[in-house]
């Protein structure tokens, strides 16, 4: 095709030099609107080291906030691909409850005598699995909406791990090296932190990479454009169900590691954390549109808050608090430009 | 196989047609949607379809799609019957569609709405269910190239202009060809009715381009288009094809008049006195809403029907919803009695009066869990059905058996849910609903015959005049024009969201080619 | 060109005069309005048999106690029932009844009385704010709610310093509602019960009521219909709220205490799946009131049935997540089959 039968036009021409992709101008990821997320985590870190000269700016408080923000980091990939695809993870805290409560009893623990070792964590991770298989049969299958059939599984997952716990004593773990392995130190990082960085960094090549991935993104644009497009709506979704009943599994196990014992709710305040985290992070409710190193962003966001607030003496009681209250307050402002009288929202 | 067929250079006269229709019909109960229509495309032409809304062209798109069966006639694909059972064989057998609804995923790049493509069969840019990001966009601009497109294939689909999405689609739906192997036939279903003048200038080159690659059917609204861009037209009306020409043996005029068939003119109607001395029930004055309708105003004294014609993209629907608050104005007044209307709303717009028919019944125009009673008192509640804040259910029922007697709704059951009943039947209800009001002021309809049946319009039409009749104003978005002339006092003619004309029927008689003219 | 052929041979069937034989004269019960009306009460029938017949001891004042621990149940499931029907759903009203629990502890003593009127209209004006962000910021609602679930969570927290607190005194006000018996069964049950029929009133019988299930069936036909929507919503939130108030009371009334962990801190669950077993549909504008009073009884039976079939009790909520995702599967109405979310 020559020239001058296809004619181009001269202004496009000028501004684009050649239609040839890979090269040519830089493809921007990161948005302007990542960039305020970034400016409110440096005003953030700036306040508080103004207001606790000696005690926030610390490595000390660098590790801890790295560590703190390890579990919602990882919950968080799940969380972000099922939000993506315009669903929602509430099952989050009783999956981590139940894939904790397998790990401990199935790791040298101070109340029998199993002792599977590492082979704890698949396990653990397999009840995680299951149980995101469960949400995902009956949200794809039954055609029930999410938040009601992860509803159903968060409290599925909690009297899974209340049965577990049973009403013997407290299962402690051992000492040994595993218990101690979260707050180890690796390149000067908390592992728990760099385990997080690592399923992060996954995540966000599933988003961005694979089909998974970029069908989670097509289905929470517009499922039945989607569907007409040739995505196996439905298979997608249970795979994301499953890799978000994963990320919780894995959760569950870094908490009670931290925790050193087993308990039913060692994910509580995790869910609202999650969430809060997502949305302020730009990945919207309604799906299609962020991805999972925003909600990175909006984790540490979350974290570096609760931490500063508890270092300036609030009461740490007012943690699901505040970000309950950045919760609403980041679904409002991402409503509020969207407002029309014909809107329905459920 | 014919051997000719595995030479593709332009001037094989010789091959079959890319696609031969002959005597196909399609009918739905008792209406001829498409009646025994034959239709040649050949090779490396630019066909264009026109017709009046309802004509039946939507219907013979979608049995070439896919989507709809034939009951009859034959369809063949570059010389070999073919059956359309799903989307899919249109597609094997070369046929790209792009509807008027987009079909594109706005947060998506191109390249990948390019690649997820139902017709996008050979995913190379997958690897293990991995995106070769690189190959992908190589893929894109290359398909994007063949049509001349000049998009970035990383840009997102909702960042691009609407022409620019128009592109993208006439590129993938090309990409039949590649699991083919046959030259495309690609149809562009009103392409150009929400675009800008330049915006079209553009498209029109593409499709000339198009020609080299394999045929073109091209649906418009806008006649001048068609002249333009299109080797041959075939007109269509009442489900037949009335007509086949080369375009350079017809002008415009002559289409105007093969798709209205026998020209009607407005019968002159006295001029009512009363109405004159009246006070008007609804004033619109200078009404705008930035992209979609500019500086509309109108008057309508007690007893008036104004009916309000256009095209798909004209702004009349967006217009009259404005009036009935449930979309927003930004510049204008609209005011109901004398009172200009302040803080409008739906709400507010029904306890002043106003009642408005929507064409999309099922979601906006009833709640189908509820009653037949129950939906008639919705809005209105006469004085009598209710006791405080109690419903009096008796005379409810009464009420309503009295409406479905008046308005012959069967069954006859008001208590039976609403969406058990059909469609002609659940409109009657819509409009008993606002008839109910005590003081109907202003009566809004949009396409309120759409898919009734004969007797179910007539009991419909006859309401709406006696509404008039009572004393309210009605504005009527028609179907067709011969029902606006047949219904309406005035007539508003817009294009593009402008008034383009208006027609006082006692005083002037224009002809359904004079308010086409000024449609398209 | 909208025909379908589906539309137009329903036309022709209906409109044909032959089919006036086949003249349907009432409304037609579907298997989900059949189970709408007696499916809770069947439900809870067969349970409570079951339980007296593994245990007869249960016949002799079971029922007393399983009214008595259903009546907090109930009024958070009524509540949740009003927000499911406009179509929403509210996560936070189980922690509205703690903090209000937690509030009336504290302020029994000083305002006797009035006290439990300052913590209902208290908690009704927190709901009526989630039903105005709800409604007007138009955002989704479990989102919404998740958030104010988190504040009240704090707040309980804060408010009594994530102790217990203890009615000091004026206990003597709330003494009537579980000291006094009627038919055999608690006055506070019958509290819950008689607010259950008003809201059954409401919702058959009035205007009110009709809009709420217009807007929870097809809120844009409501809409386009003139309904004010919106502030429908917000109504439905402060009913939830309200109910939250009064079921705060009642764990007062029973407890004498409050604290964020204590007695009432896990209703949430029991409230929903109350008032799904009760027939409320999810998808909004089916709601009995009545069937939720059954709902809440069997909800609250279940962990006594398994402990009588040897379920151990901890696995209640696992019980009642899978009743909430079986009621829901079972029930829903699938007719608008296109997208779930």
């Amino acid at each position: 095709m020559t020239e001058t039968e296809n004619p181009v036009h001269p202004q496009a021409t000028a501004t684009r030099p050649a239609g040839r992709p890979g090269e040519g101008a830089t493809y921007r990821r990161l948005e302007l609107k990542s960039l305020g997320e970034l400016a409110a985590l440096v005003v953030l870190v700036a306040v508080f080291t103004a207001l606790n000269p000696g005690s926030f700016a610390t490595a000390v408080n660098l590790q801890t906030i790295l560590d703190q923000a390890a579990i919602p980091l990882i919950v968080g990939v799940g969380a972000t691909l099922v939000i993506l695809m315009g669903s929602i993870d509430l099952s989050v805290e009783g999956v981590m409850g139940a894939a904790g409560m397998t790990f401990v009893l199935l790791s040298a623990n101070s109340r029998d005598t199993v002792d599977l070792g590492l082979w704890a964590i698949p396990v653990a991770l397999a009840v995680g699995v299951a149980l995101g298989l469960l949400s995902g049969l009956v949200h794809t299958r039954l055609k029930v909406p999410s938040f009601i059939a992860t509803l159903g599984v968060w409290f599925v997952g909690l009297g899974t791990a209340t049965v577990l716990f049973g009403e013997a004593a407290i299962p402690f773990l051992a000492e040994g090296s595993l218990q101690s392995w979260p707050s180890g130190r690796t390149l000067g990082l908390p592992n728990s932190f760099v385990l997080a960085a690592v399923v992060v960094l996954l995540g966000v090549a599933v988003g961005r990479f694979t089909r998974l991935g970029r069908h989670a993104y097509a289905i929470g644009d517009d499922e039945e454009i989607a569907r007409d497009n040739g995505v196996r709506v439905d298979r997608y979704k249970l795979l994301v169900f499953l890799v978000a009943g994963g990320c919780s599994a894995l959760a569950g196990v870094l908490a009670s590691l931290q925790l050193g014992a087993g308990s039913a709710t060692v994910g509580i305040g995790t869910l609202f954390l999650t969430i809060a985290a997502v949305v302020i992070g730009g990945t919207s409710l309604g799906g299609g549109k962020g991805g999972i190193l925003r909600t990175a962003l909006g984790v540490l966001l979350l974290t570096v808050l609760n931490n500063g607030l508890i270092l300036s003496g609030v009461s740490p009681n007012i943690q699901s608090g505040v970000s309950g209250a950045v919760l609403i307050l980041a679904i409002v402002a991402a409503a509020w430009p969207h407002r029309s009288r014909l809107r329905i929202v459920k | 196989m014919n051997p000719s067929t595995t030479n593709r250079a332009p001037t094989a006269t010789l091959d079959p047609p890319t696609l031969r229709l002959s005597n196909v019909s399609k009918s739905f109960g008792a209406t001829r949607a498409v009646d025994g229509v034959s239709l040649e495309i050949p090779r490396h032409e630019v066909v264009g379809l026109v017709g009046e809304n309802g004509a039946g062209k939507s219907t013979l798109l979608k049995i070439l799609t896919g989507l709809h069966q034939p009951d009859s006639g034959v369809i063949e694909a570059h010389g070999t019957a073919v059956r359309f059972r799903r989307p899919q064989d249109a597609v094997a057998a070369g046929i790209g569609v792009v509807h008027q609804e987009q079909s594109l995923l706005p947060n998506l790049s191109v390249a990948e709405n390019i690649a997820m493509s139902a017709v996008a069969s050979k995913d190379q840019a997958t690897r293990f269910g991995f995106y070769r990001w690189r190959q992908l966009n190589r893929e894109a601009a290359e398909v994007l190239g063949r049509v001349g497109a000049d998009i970035d294939p990383r840009t997102k689909v909702g960042d691009l202009s609407f022409v620019d999405r128009q592109m993208v689609e006439i590129a993938r739906a090309l990409r039949v060809d590649e699991i083919v192997h046959v030259a495309p036939l690609v149809i562009l279903d009103e392409p150009t009715s929400v675009l800008e003048r330049d915006e079209t200038d553009v498209l029109e080159r593409e499709i000339r381009s198009l020609k080299k690659l394999g045929s073109v059917i091209f649906v418009s609204h806008r006649l001048d288009e068609v002249l333009r861009i299109c080797d041959r037209i075939v007109v269509m009306r009442h489900g037949r094809l009335v007509a086949d020409r080369r375009t350079d043996s017809v002008t415009e005029e002559e289409l105007f008049r093969l798709m209205i068939g026998k020209e009607s003119r407005a019968a002159g109607r006295p001029a009512t006195g009363r109405a004159e001395a009246a006070q008007p029930v609804l004033e619109v004055e200078g009404l705008g809403r930035a992209g979609h309708f500019t500086d509309v105003s109108f008057a309508l004294p007690p007893g008036h029907c104004l009916a309000i014609v256009g095209t798909l993209g004209s702004g009349r629907e967006e217009l009259v919803r404005a009036v009935y608050g449930a979309e927003p104005f930004d510049r204008g007044t609209v005011t109901i009695d004398g009172e200009p209307v302040r803080s409008w709303s739906v709400a507010a717009a029904v306890r002043k009066g106003v009642a408005y028919v929507p064409s999309e019944r099922k979601v906006e125009g009833m709640v189908g869990g509820l009653t037949a009673a129950e939906n008639m008192t919705l809005a209105h509640t006469p004085r009598h059905a209710r006791r405080g804040p109690f419903v009096n259910r008796r005379s409810r029922a009464r009420l309503a058996a009295e409406w479905f007697e008046r308005l012959d709704v069967r069954p006859n059951d008001p208590m039976l849910h609403l969406d058990r009943f059909s469609g002609g039947n659940q409109q009657k209800v819509v409009m008993a609903k606002w008839l109910m009001a005590e003081d109907l002021r202003v009566l809004i309809l949009d396409h309120p015959l759409r898919g009734l049946d004969p007797g179910a319009a007539e009991t419909v039409n006859a309401q709406i005049r006696a509404a008039a009749q009572a004393g309210a104003a009605v504005v009527l978005i028609a179907d067709t024009i011969e029902e606006a002339l047949a219904m309406g006092d005035d007539i508003l003619v817009m294009r593009d969201g402008e008034v383009t004309a208006r027609y006082d029927l006692s005083v002037d008689s224009p002809t359904s080619l004079d308010l086409l003219g000024r449609m398209v | 060109m909208t025909r379908t052929p589906e539309d137009t041979t329903l036309e022709q069937r209906t409109t044909a005069p032959a089919t006036a034989a086949a003249g349907p004269s009432r409304r037609r019960l579907g298997p989900a309005a059949v189970w709408q009306t007696v499916g809770p009460l069947a439900v809870f029938v067969a349970l409570f048999a079951l339980v007296s017949a593994l245990n007869p001891a249960f016949l002799g004042g079971g029922l007393r106690i399983l009214a008595l621990q259903a009546t907090t149940i109930l009024l958070v499931a009524l509540g949740q029932a009003m927000v499911l029907h406009v179509g929403s759903i509210d996560l936070s009203n189980a922690a509205m009844a703690i903090l209000s629990a937690i509030v009336l502890a504290m302020t029994l003593g000083p305002l006797a009385a009035a006290a439990p009127l300052v913590c209902i209209a208290l908690m009704t004006a927190v709901g009526a704010v989630n039903g105005a962000l709800v409604a007007y910021a138009q955002v989704p609602s479990f989102a919404l709610t998740l958030g104010t679930l988190g504040i009240l969570q704090a707040a309980a927290l804060v408010v009594s310093d994530a102790t217990t607190v203890y009615v000091t005194a004026n206990r003597e006000v709330l003494a009537p509602l579980f000291g006094t018996a009627m038919v055999g069964l608690p006055a506070g049950f019958w509290v819950a019960v008689v607010l259950a029929v008003l809201l059954w009133v409401l919702l058959r019988s009035t205007r009110l009521g009709q809009a709420l299930t217009a807007v929870g069936l097809n809120e844009t036909g409501a809409l386009f219909s003139g309904l004010r929507t919106r502030r429908l919503k917000v109504l439905a939130f402060a009913l939830s709220g309200f109910l939250a108030g009064v079921a705060g009371v009642m764990i007062i009334a029973q407890a004498g205490a409050a604290s964020s962990f204590g007695l009432g801190s896990d209703l949430l669950l029991p409230g929903i799946a109350a008032a799904i077993v009760g027939g409320t549909a999810i998808t909004g504008g089916v709601t009995n009131p009545i069937g939720v009073v059954f709902g809440a009884l069997t909800v609250a039976l279940i962990p006594i049935a398994a402990a009588a079939v040897g379920v151990t009790p901890q696995a209640q909520s696992l019980v009642y997540g899978a009743a909430i995702m079986v009621a829901v599967a079972l029930t829903m109405t699938r007719r608008n089959r296109g997208v779930v979310k």
